[in-house]
């Protein structure tokens, strides 16, 4: 089985006329299905740019990046675009909800894209929106709402197609303290009973006691990745259960 | 319907109503453009059916007209040599009555001479007509035309071939008045000089002013007797449906080839070039006016777009991101434009049924070119200009949304999305 998301090399490089600013320098990870992860550092270290690349949102400038076994830039716009739409789920910063439409149509938005709006749809929205605490606000259009209830309506979003992915850039950069634990809390809890992954960037240290796994970030490089050194715990644990395979055949 | 689609409308149209008063503005100029040509196009309508009417039933030319072969070419400088001889009118009335569309064959002799009053006299042209046939002619008209008084004093008769009709130019000029005598001088087709005196019926203008001293009407009984002869120089015929013209003509044609007739058939188009002057006029005026509309509608519409495309920016990177594609926000803001293109039509459609029943209560008389008395003015309802302006709008205005759509679609997702 291979990583939901593989990153090998990857360098991104912006333009600002003839200036060249280098964002990310040499990135390696892989996300594996189910985990949560934490993208943190400090503002200007890249993280919006990972997100945007692991999101299929912006082309990477050397590397490679496969989403699920794919190599992304061999992919088409479209293909890109149907991509995002069936396997990626977005919680973005300021929420990104659609102005004129109700909660409930901006959840079941990502099926209609999809082409699969129909009656049962919006009662999957509708219980999603119960299941997250804001089934009250179906009717109400994103203005009516405060900023943790519309990252709420924006998860659901997220949630509706059954994403394999869900990146989350600085979903709780506007929230207040107390209502960004809960928002991350809640795409915990999604993490552990919906088995959906979450990539997440914050600069926001406090909540990173509520993760299973760090990225650290600096000027571009990763310079921690908890999960790197757990990877050779976990490679220990699979040569045993090899070994205990072999001995088994044996 | 597809409930996937509805959904999409009611998104689109929550889009237009979110700037309301841009959009209405948009859509005022799409209606009053839409009234514009469809209000143009009714009064041309009008105008047309009018000249066609004026021609076919008031002057009684109808549908059709035969001739001898020459008799419009060479037979200018000579007509009597191009006339249809009786022989050939009795075989030709024979054809026309085997064909019933054919509602009336009426033969006409026009012919030139003096008219005197006994002291002076002057040139004229007169056209010899069978005037039971003529008044059934205009009996017909459905339009205006057919109800249309436009002589003074009594209907010229079958049976008494010396009461004459004059121009009123000519009359005065003559000082001659309904129930005068006047004499009337010819040579005849064998080039004799033949006179006969006339009695005045009745008084009429005509449009042209260098004509209105020089035309009279007289019954073709007279006409032939002072021609001293029995031929005529055409026949006009009227159909049951001005449709049949085309092939009414071919059938015709073969006819009086099958009977070695040396005739030609013209329509009534043909022979009137003011009918074809006056259409050009109107066809390159409604060129101009359908090019202001297209230029109105063309930049009301991508300049609402623009800026719709500008404000949304954010919005459009989130729509991408999740995952729709350029196609889709193409369609998006198409489908938006095109709804402004409907709704502006649908108002469209207003104005000009507004303007149609103002029109309707008030009836404006007015005197249109070629007719020497007051008509009511109108303004046509035509179904299929108003039909097809609206398809022709709508689909202008999704159409040209692409402009200010592609450049939405090609946005950077990322720079859309962090556009604040
Ligand atoms: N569109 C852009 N054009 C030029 N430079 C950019 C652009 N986006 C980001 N950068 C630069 O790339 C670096 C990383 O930015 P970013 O990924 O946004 O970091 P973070 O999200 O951690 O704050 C920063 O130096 C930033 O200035
Ligand atoms: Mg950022």
């Amino acid at each position: 089985m291979s990583s939901l998301v593989e990153m090998k090399n990857i360098k991104k490089d912006y333009y600002l006329g003839e200036t060249r600013i280098t964002a990310l320098k040499s990135i390696n990870l892989s996300i594996q299905n189910g985990e949560f992860v934490a993208v943190w550092g400090p503002s200007g270290s890249g993280k919006s740019t990972l997100c945007n690349l692991m999101g299929l949102t912006d082309n990477h400038t050397s590397g490679t990046l496969l989403f699920q076994g794919t190599e992304v830039t061999s992919l088409s716009d479209n293909q890109k675009s149907e991509m995002r739409n069936q396997h990626l789920g977005f919680i973005f910063q300021n929420f990104n909800l659609i102005p004129v439409l109700t909660a409930l149509d901006n959840v079941t938005l990502p099926l209609l894209i999809k082409g699969e709006f129909e009656k049962s749809s919006i009662n999957a929205a509708k219980s999603l929106l119960f299941e997250l605490g804001i089934g009250d606000y179906f009717l109400h259009r994103p203005h009516k709402l405060s900023g943790g209830q519309q990252q709420r309506v924006a998860i659901a979003r997220a949630l509706i197609t059954a994403p394999d992915l869900i990146i989350a850039d600085e979903p709780t950069a506007n929230l207040d303290s107390e209502n960004a634990l809960k928002i991350i809390d809640l795409m915990r809890k999604i993490n552990i009973s919906k088995k959906t992954t979450f990539v997440f960037s914050t600069h926001d240290q406090r909540l990173l006691d509520r993760v299973n796994r760090q990225i650290n970030l600096q000027d571009g490089f990763i310079t921690n990745d908890s999960k790197a050194d757990k990877k050779n715990n976990d490679n220990v644990e699979t040569n045993k259960n090899t070994n205990f395979e072999t001995k088994q055949m044996l | 319907m597809n409930s996937k689609f509805i959904v999409w409308i009611k998104f689109a149209m929550a889009n237009l109503l979110r700037n309301g008063r841009r959009s209405f503005y948009t859509i005022i100029a799409i209606a009053i453009g839409y009234a514009a040509v469809n209000i143009f196009g009714g009064f041309t309508s009008y105008i047309f059916t009018n000249l066609k009417d004026s021609f076919i039933y008031s002057h009684a030319n109808g549908h059709l007209t035969i001739f001898k072969k020459g008799f419009l070419t060479e037979g200018r400088i000579d007509p009597t040599k191009y006339l249809i001889t009786s022989q050939e009118y009795a075989l030709i009335d024979d054809i026309c009555a085997k064909i019933p569309q054919i509602l009336i064959a009426t033969p006409q002799m026009q012919i030139t001479g003096l008219i005197s009053n006994g002291e002076v006299s002057t040139v004229f042209i007169g056209s010899g007509r069978v005037p039971s046939q003529t008044q059934e002619i205009q009996r017909q008209a459905t339009g205006i035309g057919g109800n249309l008084k436009l002589h003074n004093g009594k209907a010229l008769q079958d049976d008494i071939p010396y009461g004459v009709g004059l121009t009123n130019g000519l009359a005065e000029k003559l000082n001659i008045d309904i129930g005068s005598d006047a004499v009337v001088m010819s040579p005849t087709v064998d080039g004799r000089i033949n006179a006969l005196d006339v009695e005045v019926f009745q008084r009429y203008d005509v449009p042209v002013e260098e004509l209105n001293d020089k035309v009279m009407r007289l019954p073709l009984k007279f006409a032939q007797s002072l021609y001293d002869t029995k031929s005529i120089d055409r026949l006009s015929l009227l159909l049951t449906d001005e449709k049949l013209i085309t092939p009414i003509k071919k059938l015709l044609q073969t006819a009086f080839k099958k009977n070695k007739l040396e005739m030609e058939v013209k329509t009534w188009k043909e022979l009137s070039p003011f009918y074809r002057k006056v259409k050009d006029m109107f066809d390159i005026i409604f060129i101009f006016i359908f090019i202001i509309v297209f230029i109105i509608v063309v930049t009301s519409v991508v300049n609402t777009l623009s800026m719709s495309v500008i404000e949304r920016t954010r919005e459009i990177g989130t729509l991408r991101a999740l995952g729709l594609k350029r196609k889709g926000i193409i369609g998006l803001f198409a489908m938006e434009s095109g709804m402004l293109g409907l709704v502006g039509s649908f108002f469209g459609i207003l104005i000009t049924i507004l303007n149609w029943l103002l029109i309707k209560l008030f009836e404006p008389q007015w005197m249109p070119p070629n007719y020497v008395i007051k008509i009511p003015l109108e303004i046509f309802m035509v179904p299929v200009y108003m039909y097809w302006t609206l398809l022709f709008l709508v689909l202008l205005s999704s159409i040209i949304s692409i402009i200010p759509a592609k450049k939405a679609a090609y946005k950077n997702i990322v720079d859309a999305l962090g556009h604040t």
